[in-house]
């Protein structure tokens, strides 16, 4: 308050898109997203029956494809949105930080579906890992991504990191048709699609079918809510980090110690 | 001073365009270089007919398990594997896994023996997109449920 400058900075600054979502409208998809994650577990592991083949690691299955969706989804987003920022009508660093919270749930989400496809592969292929096509692209989808939330870390102003990011994401954004249509393009240990086939003929009995898209509902909708938490708090972030040039700023123009006006302006 | 600013950023952003396109190519280049490359397996056909240009070579082979084929050795176990158009023996050293079974799909990995047998020292089962319930019971329980309101509309009728 001693600092009327750095105030004024701050305050007078009106920041444009604070929040994706109101904070209500982030409350009831979290709500949402815990009703049908029980629905999920449920459905998962009691109402639908076991494989007849692969027995109950099948269920597996039910995590596995929603992590993988979500992953696309995630990375689809962060293109999507560094496209928007690319595009000067539309440039904004709300799509940059859309973008890099939707790179974070990404990489979370394709760690996952590597992790849990490594440990279904176990009992039903008895291997943990095959060097076929669909496993190593997406390896390299979870390794491209890595790098771009490396590169969010390399020290720039906000508007130079959103550019080189922006690019990036679009160039990693290609190993994501890949890693889908691996299986059709070429011969892999990992069986096709089971939805998304080029047949689109789903060979799923009803009930299992049934907890896969209640368990894709409700990734995706965990997905929109951590999207908007942790949009907020990249948000926070940038605003911590401007606050605290500032403060420094102020302590070089008074000239005073340094100590003493850092104490007096927080 | 801020033409050449412009020109500055203007030649940037044509580099940047460059290095986005040889990305583009290069990955796009070896998608297409790579794909005669990635081939997992080998049908039972394909590998039977490359037995004796392949030089003993390691690679894998995929097939069904021909129903009672099956049979343990001292140290693993051999049976016949088939695409439907040939049919290849398999000798497996070690124990198989846990879902290996007559009509199991399997892929094997090893090279061609002498004996015109392919000698695995790896079984994989790879598993198809088809998910099943099990029992004949469950699935009777299941479409019996549907057959009530089928009967009733008979019986109405």
């Amino acid at each position: 308050m001693s600092a009327p400058g750095t105030d004024m900075v701050s305050d007078a600054d009106p920041r444009s898109g604070e929040r994706l979502m109101a904070p209500v409208a982030r409350r009831i998809v979290g709500v949402l997203a815990l009703v049908t994650l029980a629905a999920l577990v449920i459905v998962g592991l009691w109402v639908a029956p076991p494989d007849e083949f692969q027995g109950d690691a099948q269920r597996l299955m039910y995590i596995h494809v929603p992590a993988a969706w979500l992953a696309y989804l995630a990375f689809g987003v962060t293109a999507v949105s560094s496209a928007l920022y690319l595009w000067p009508r539309t440039r904004s660093l709300v799509w940059d930080r859309v973008a890099g919270a939707s790179a974070e749930l990404g990489v979370v989400f394709t760690a996952l579906c590597l992790l849990l496809g490594s440990l279904w592969g176990r009992p039903v292929w008895g291997v943990w890992w095959a060097w076929d096509a669909r496993l190593v692209t997406t390896a390299v989808l979870f390794f491209l991504y890595l790098g771009y939330l490396a590169l969010r870390r390399v020290p720039a102003t906000l508007d130079v990191r959103a550019k080189r990011c922006a690019i990036a994401a679009l160039i990693a954004f290609i190993d994501v048709p890949i890693v889908h249509f691996s299986v059709t393009w070429w011969r892999t240990l990992h069986q096709e699609a089971t939805v998304f086939n080029p047949e689109l003929d789903a060979e799923i009995h009803g009930t299992m079918a049934l907890a896969l898209w209640i368990g894709v509902l409700a990734f995706t909708l965990l997905y929109v809510y951590l999207l908007d938490l942790r949009y907020r708090l990249e948000v926070l972030d940038e605003d911590r980090d401007e606050r605290e040039l500032e403060a420094a700023i102020a302590d070089r123009v008074q000239g005073g110690p340094p100590r003493e006006t850092v104490g007096a302006s927080s | 001073m801020t033409a050449t600013t412009s020109k500055k950023s203007k030649r940037r952003t044509y580099i940047a365009l460059g290095l986005c396109g040889a990305a583009i190519v290069a990955i796009i280049g070896l998608t297409v270089v790579l794909s005669n490359n990635v081939v997992y397996f080998r049908t039972v056909s394909e590998a039977v007919a490359s037995r004796e240009s392949d030089g003993g070579s390691r690679f894998r082979i995929a097939g069904e398990v021909v129903p009672g084929t099956v049979e343990e050795t001292r140290n693993g176990v051999k049976f016949e594997i088939t695409d439907g158009k040939k049919t290849a023996a398999i000798v497996h050293v070690g124990d198989p896994p846990s879902l290996f079974k007559d009509g199991a799909p399997v892929v094997c990995e090893g090279r061609w023996g002498a004996d015109a047998a392919f000698a695995s020292d790896r079984i994989m089962i790879r598993h198809g997109n088809e998910y099943e319930p099990p029992e004949v019971d469950s699935e009777k329980a299941s479409t019996g449920a549907q057959d009530v309101p089928a009967e009733g509309t008979v019986g109405a009728a």
